[in-house]
């Protein structure tokens, strides 16, 4: 027995019911007046049902429990509690469906045409309202997307044809009285005395309905040519009566027919929103849903639109002040707008604009959504954008630190000592987590001219070991990015470099590198190892001293990089600083990171060290005046206006953004970012607001606004940045005014304007040998890839492989002779790159210039089949290969991802920065889909 | 009859002329707001608006009717705070109900750098009289009960900037307002009318080919939007303009009020309740170049996947209905108005997603140049020719969201 | 899913996973070396029907290649041209 609450009161459903008939039964009209469809074309069924809000309830099932509101609006939704906001706020589960063909619709022509794709072995999902697929659009993919009783929302990806087969759709009265009960299409009229339902005394009215038992009608009224023209129907909220008249006769005397039931068979109209929505994507329109709309006489009184509410006298009223066009008509009254788009009024709108102006026009645009889901299940299958974690993300949260989003990252922002961590650089030694920079391996015969074309800087100069910071220009001159370019202290065969982005560009680094690669035709060979190193900075005035603790002692001069065991890992040590102080940045494998940290602070330990989150960094390199891109850098900013002409070689030869330099110099200056001294600016509690943004004044003029402003400096005095105007003379004012208090533009950084603390001299004679302590090498968390499929649930690991870069031939040479064990997966993710399951020590014959590192950028986890299909049901939408074994590439649940198909089970790689985002992602689906099955 | 149907307006269709002083291409709000400003502020009525379609059908009749003046340059921050004010008198001025509603806007931050970015833009607003205010997650709660503050656990709101003065408008209304304020001064609207070609007179843009004939003008104006560097190639000019879709969706009506208009640059979309009650969501631009008004699956997708991060009470709201319109970007974010180089060949483009906002201060200060000559103080910095005097006006206040 | 790009080495893959990339040509007429880097720098065709265009696949091989699409309707028209 099925039990449901309407309006609080208990109704009984009998198996099969849909909601609307089960309210029926009981004598309830779901809105209280208005023709019937049972067919989803009308609005006049509309209910609340279990809190969503413009149900149809000729479309849903009838489900015990359920609670209905003859009320479509929805209510007043209490305020969610934060758990449940927590659940609402989450998508409903998607599942993606391949095949061949699509058939909407399984009326006669819908089954034939999925007949006949079957027959010539197409594979076909079919699609039917009439048991509960209720499809919602069809979209460019091609994509056709469903909903289903089970709350499932199905993702259709057709590879061949989408067949529209929705049939027609029963035209509604347009006449006074028809939001009376007791109105239904005769179509519905069949389904109704089909269902047990006693219409009482029924009247027929045009095409009456084939299907009734004889006898079931009191009277037939054919409409048209030497029959009938329906008037209105009578009634005081229940049809009492339809008033008929000879038709083609205005004169003709009306005539009332008494009845409990008006069955209207008023012609049909195609069916055809979807076909429309679908214009040129590759869709058959078949049956009834292909053929020409009828147009309906142009009606003289009563609701056209009974989802807007708009009647024939709006639609005059609009007409009559110049609202002529079919969309100004419907911008003007709202019909058409409603939850049947036009199902109802399309067509007597059109007969309207053809009786006023003479002119047939075109429908007008069919537009997602043709059957109206929820929220939550439009959002099946997406996610949110992922942010990339560091290998030291939990090192952070263990000790205490705040993380924040930056430039697509988890930041430490602090550890909840912001000051203490400031001083710990500028006094002891701190450490830093910098694994967000861009990083780039770049090597080739090309590899230097080509540098020299994407950087500004003088690339030929920079001798083996050496580094140097160098900006990166768009092809405006306006500056994209900056990092730091290290050549290469050994000499391999030809030239390698590494060079590094901001954490913020890294993502667009690689992408910007290839692009110009590709334009200058230069033979190069480029790794992005953003994700495969980690880096440590060591900063602060003990830097040399914790680093030799840790058994590093030939550490590299100022401006130069070396690699370097440190605490027994592997670094690129490059010594440059942003802090101001002297810096050791500390470049290693991803994996290695957690245990050189930990290292690192217990090394440190004597010294009082501890690390420093982005704030207290944002402020040290203020100090310095050392530019954060995309805060104080804009759009136009050229090297000219951010005052790094020392960074621009305009006599090197070409160089992205070369031209526009040249160019933009020959136009006077207009602004320069510039630092300022603010004396006293106004004090909180030891600590003044940030002035960012507020206005920089030079008397009564504005001349600009400061871009940074730590608002942490105490001592009296505070150094901005800011971009200042040039005055009407072309000069840039010294004396200025930030928020009304007194500022001195400066000329370089306000500490240690020499730069001797970050140049210093290192004098290691007091760390003695026998004080340095030597620690084992660490051992790898990555794990064998026989350890096979994890149990349940499934944990991803990190794995340990090595990724090549080198020349598409190379690479053939190379796999077909593989140097590695045969127990190795290989993975060409691109033909120049390769990802295998082996130890970097291998060369590549023939490419003296291949890139061969050691790679711990990974995560991996192995699922048996059965799960991997299941959860790739759902979340990758782009077909999987069929054949075994096999690799692809591409999005899987919002994370980019690698998967290797064997036999029986299957292998997922992601990032190792989205590697956590991506197995809270794997185990909620999992468990959704368990969940669900029982 | 519902309440929003139409009941005041009148549109006067007339022949077109064989000449006219001002030929408009274009009778979107820009075109229209050109012309009703000529009408009225000028006198200047002998001017014909030439349109492919019906009027506002382009992305007047496709936006998100939001308006404000929160950008981030003094430049833009004047321009629209100009818009802002005369849309608020734009009701009393055309006698006509243009449903227009202050309820502020409130952009969240949800990381520190968004924090600070909100900050600096209250900062510059206030300095340029678009008053805006940061606000702390308490403010933000109270002003918009309901945002869930920990934004789904994963994007909390630590803050907001906070623009009283944001607005939206009943955008229909605003082109039909406009149109019958310049049609009853005698300027004539043609609708179904393209303009296939300009009619040069030496270097000199002399009238418009359209589908109804030749039509001479002493001044020429381009207000098209979506196609224009079509137009301008007419002229023999290369636009710094990329045409990019735009998508939005309205959900079915919530019964309950949604007091301010919502957006967050992080998660990329923004949200506020139309006078009907429903809830109307947009986002960013579709990143590739396109003139396709089809609506796309991910859009919504997406959308409704981060707005159920910070608004999850639409969990159970019924998406009613999609659309898509096409902008036209500019480089720098920014509009370009004035003139082209070309005599005689006006233009207001790079209306992006910001358009709307635009429609009175755009049709004002087009007008007084067309009118007197002079490039008005308000648009000077936003001219065609600011690329080429590395002049570019970098907004990163209208970068992203409408 | 929205629009599908056809990527060479991986398939087709929905355009969330890509970044699109302009061919810029600049008119021969234009010779000045300054008036060709603003026109490069800043202008563009905007051509309303096929146009050759250069996609990135950022979430799979990460690579450039080249496809010519019809910008009025979205369409896919095939490889670039060689």
């Amino acid at each position: 027995m099925t039990t449901l609450l309407v309006d609080g009161q208990r109704i009984e459903a009998r198996g099969g019911d849909s909601l609307l008939v089960a309210m029926l039964r009981v004598g309830l009209h779901p809105t209280g007046g208005g023709c019937l469809c049972l067919a989803g074309d009308c609005p006049n069924c509309l209910v609340t049902v279990d809190g969503v809000a413009y149900t149809r309830s000729c479309q849903v099932p009838a489900r015990d429990g359920m609670i209905v509101r003859r009320d479509h609006l929805g209510g007043e939704e209490p305020a969610l509690l934060p758990d449940e906001a927590m659940s609402a706020g989450s998508a409903a589960p998607a599942h993606h469906v391949h095949c061949d063909t699509v058939v909407i619709g399984q009326g006669a022509s819908g089954r034939e045409a999925a007949r006949e794709a079957r027959e010539v072995g197409f594979d076909v999902a079919t699609f039917d309202a009439r048991d509960g697929q209720h499809v919602t659009g069809v979209y460019p993919g091609p994509l056709v997307v469903a909903a289903d009783d089970g709350g499932r929302v199905l993702h259709v990806h057709p590879r061949r044809e989408i067949v529209v087969a929705t049939g027609a759709a029963e035209i509604q009265p347009v006449v006074p009285g028809s939001d009376l009960e007791g109105l239904v299409t005769a179509r519905a009229a069949a389904k109704l005395v089909g269902a047990g339902i006693d219409l009482g005394r029924a009247v027929a009215v045009g095409e009456p309905p084939g299907e009734l038992p004889s006898g079931s009608l009191a009277g037939h009224f054919p409409l048209g040519q030497g029959g009938w023209e329906l008037v209105r129907f009578d009634g005081d909220g229940r049809v009492e009566a339809v008033v008929l008249r000879r038709h083609g006769d205005d004169g003709a005397a009306e005539e009332r027919i008494q009845c409990d039931t008006a069955v209207l068979g008023l012609g049909r109209n195609p069916r055809n929103a979807l076909a429309r929505m679908a214009s040129d994507l590759p869709v058959r329109v078949v049956g009834s849903a292909a053929t020409e709309p009828e147009l309906p006489s142009c009606p003289r009184e009563g609701t056209v639109c009974p989802c807007s509410g708009v009647t024939v006298a709006d639609l005059d009223g609009v007409w009559e002040r110049g609202f002529h066009e079919m969309e100004l008509l419907k911008r003007a009254t709202l019909a058409g707008t409603g939850t049947c788009q036009g199902g109802v009024c399309l067509p007597y709108l059109r007969s309207f604009l053809l009786e006023r102006g003479g002119r047939l026009q075109p429908a007008f645009t069919a537009r997602p959504l043709n059957r109206q889901l929820t929220v939550r299940e439009l959002a099946a299958g997406a996610h949110t954008a992922v942010t990339a974690r560091s290998p030291l993300h939990d090192e952070h949260l263990r000790l205490g630190a705040r993380m924040d989003r930056a430039g697509g990252w988890w930041r430490p922002w602090t550890y909840g000592r912001q000051d203490d961590e400031y001083r710990s650089v500028r006094e002891r030694v701190s450490l830093g987590d910098v694994s967000s920079l861009g990083k780039m391996a770049i090597s080739g015969p090309d590899a230097e001219a080509f540098l020299e074309r994407i950087v500004p800087t003088r690339v030929a100069t920079i001798r083996p070991g050496r580094c140097r910071y160098v900006l990166m220009l768009d092809e405006r001159g306006y500056l994209l990015d900056d990092g730091m370019l290290c050549r290469e202290a050994e000499q391999v065969a030809g030239d390698r470099f590494f060079l590094t982005s901001t954490s913020g560009g890294s993502g667009f680094f690689e992408l910007w590198m290839r692009d110009w690669a590709e334009a200058f035709g230069c033979d190069v060979r480029i790794l992005n190892q953003t994700a495969s190193l980690a880096a440590i900075n060591v900063t602060g005035p003990l830097a040399a001293r914790l680093l030799a603790r840790a058994g590093a002692l030939e550490l590299p001069a100022f401006g130069r990089h070396r690699r370097v065991r440190v605490a027994g890992v592997d670094c690129r040590v490059v010594r440059l600083s942003f802090t101001g102080e002297l810096s050791y940045e500390l470049h290693h494998p991803a994996a290695d990171a957690r245990k050189l940290w930990r290292r690192l602070l217990e090394a440190g330990a004597a010294f009082g060290v501890q690390p420093h989150g982005l704030e207290a960094l944002l402020r040290l390199r203020l100090e310095k005046g050392h530019i954060v891109i995309g805060q104080d850098t804009d759009y136009d900013s050229t090297p000219r206006r951010l005052a790094h002409e020392w960074a621009v070689d305009l006599n090197k030869g070409d160089f992205v953004g070369r031209q526009a330099v040249l160019r933009t110099n020959k136009q006077p200056l207009d602004k320069r970012l510039v630092a300022l001294r603010v004396d006293n600016p106004p004090a909180g509690d030891g600590a003044h607001p940030s002035a960012e943004g507020a206005a920089i004044h030079d008397g009564d003029r504005y001349a600009g606004y400061v871009t940074s402003d730590t608002g942490t400096t105490a001592g009296g005095d505070a150094t901005m940045l800011g971009w200042l105007y040039l005055d009407a003379e072309g000069r840039l004012p010294r004396e200025v005014t930030v928020d009304g208090h007194p500022a001195r533009r400066v000329d370089g950084p306000t500490y240690d304007p020499e730069g001797e603390r970050a140049r210093a001299a290192v004098d290691r004679r007091d760390e003695a040998p026998e004080n340095v302590r030597e620690f084992p090498v660490v051992r790898l968390e990555a794990t064998d890839l026989a350890a096979g499929i994890p149990a349940e649930p499934p944990r991803l690991r990190w794995l340990e492989a090595t990724r090549v870069s080198t020349t598409p031939e190379a690479l053939a040479a190379l796999v077909k002779r593989p140097p590695w064990s045969a127990g190795a997966l290989t993975f060409r993710t691109a033909p120049d790159e390769l990802l295998v399951t082996a130890t970097p020590d291998f060369g590549v014959a023939g490419d003296p210039h291949a890139i061969v590192e050691r790679e711990t950028a990974f995560s991996y986890v192995w699922l048996d089949e059965a799960t991997a299909e299941r959860f790739l049901d759902r979340e990758c939408e782009w077909p999987r290969p069929g054949a075994r074994p096999a690799f692809a590439q591409g999005e899987v649940a919002g994370i980019p991802a690698r998967l290797w198909f064997e036999a029986g089970k299957t292998l997922i790689l992601t990032p190792a920065p989205f590697a956590a985002a991506f197995e809270r992602r794997l185990t909620a689906s999992l468990a959704e889909i368990d969940g669900g099955a029982t | 009859m519902n309440e929003f149907t139409e009941r005041q307006m009148q549109l006067t269709w007339r022949a077109p002329k064989k000449s006219y002083d001002v030929v408009i291409v274009g009778a979107g709000g820009h075109g229209l707001a050109t012309a009703y400003y000529l009408a009225t502020r000028h006198g200047i009525t002998n001017v014909g608006v030439f349109e492919r379609g019906y009027i506002g059908g382009g992305n007047s009749g496709r936006n998100t009717t939001i308006i404000r003046a929160n950008y981030g340059i003094p430049a833009a921050v004047r321009f629209y705070q100009r818009s802002v004010d005369l849309y608020r008198g734009l009701e009393q001025e055309t006698d006509r109900w243009l449903m227009h509603q202050q309820k502020g806007i409130l952009w969240m931050a949800h990381s520190e750098a968004a924090v600070r970015a909100e900050r600096m833009r209250a900062k510059l607003n206030t300095e340029f009289g678009a008053e805006t205010e940061f606000v702390g997650p308490r403010q933000v709660e109270e002003l918009c009960p309901q945002l869930d503050m920990s934004g789904g656990g994963r994007w909390p709101v630590l803050g907001a900037s906070y623009h009283p003065q944001g607005a939206t408008a009943r955008h229909d209304r605003v082109v039909w307002a406009l149109a019958e304020g310049a049609m009853e001064r005698g300027a004539h609207v043609h609708q179904n009318t393209p303009v296939e070609g300009l009619i040069l007179d030496g270097e000199r843009v002399a009238g418009v080919r359209t589908a109804a004939g030749d039509v001479a003008a002493r001044a020429v104006v381009s207000a098209v939007g979506g196609h224009v560097s079509r137009i301008a190639a007419m002229a023999g000019l290369r636009l710094p303009i990329r045409t990019h879709r735009l998508q939005a969706f309205v959900t079915n009506h919530y019964r309950q009020q949604f007091g301010p208009i919502v957006a967050s640059s992080e998660l990329f979309f923004y949200a506020s309740q139309t006078a009907r009650g429903e809830m109307l969501l947009g986002a960013e631009i579709d990143p590739q170049p396109s003139f396709s008004y089809r609506s796309s699956h991910d859009f919504v997708q997406d959308v409704c996947r981060r707005a159920l991060c910070l608004l999850p009470f639409m969990s159970n709201l019924r998406v009613l209905r999609q659309w898509t319109g096409v902008c036209d970007m500019s480089p720098d974010y920014s509009p370009i108005m004035g003139r082209t180089g070309v005599p005689g060949f006006f233009i207001t483009t790079g209306w992006g997603t910001w358009g709307f906002k635009a429609i009175p201060a755009g049709g004002e200060q087009m007008a007084e140049l067309i009118a007197t000559g002079e490039i008005p103080e308000l648009i000077a910095p936003f001219g065609l020719d600011r690329f080429a005097r590395d002049r570019t006006m970098a907004d990163r206040g209208s970068a992203g969201t409408h | 899913m929205s629009l599908r790009i056809p990527c060479p080495l991986c398939g087709d893959r929905s355009v969330h996973e890509f970044v699109h990339g302009e061919i810029r040509r600049i008119p021969d007429h234009v010779t000045d070396p300054d008036e060709r880097d603003l026109d490069f720098a800043f202008h563009h065709d905007n051509e309303e029907g096929v146009v050759t265009e250069r996609w990135f696949h950022a979430l799979g091989c990460r690579r450039w290649f080249e496809i010519r699409r019809d910008t009025t309707t979205d369409r896919i028209v095939g490889a670039a041209e060689s």
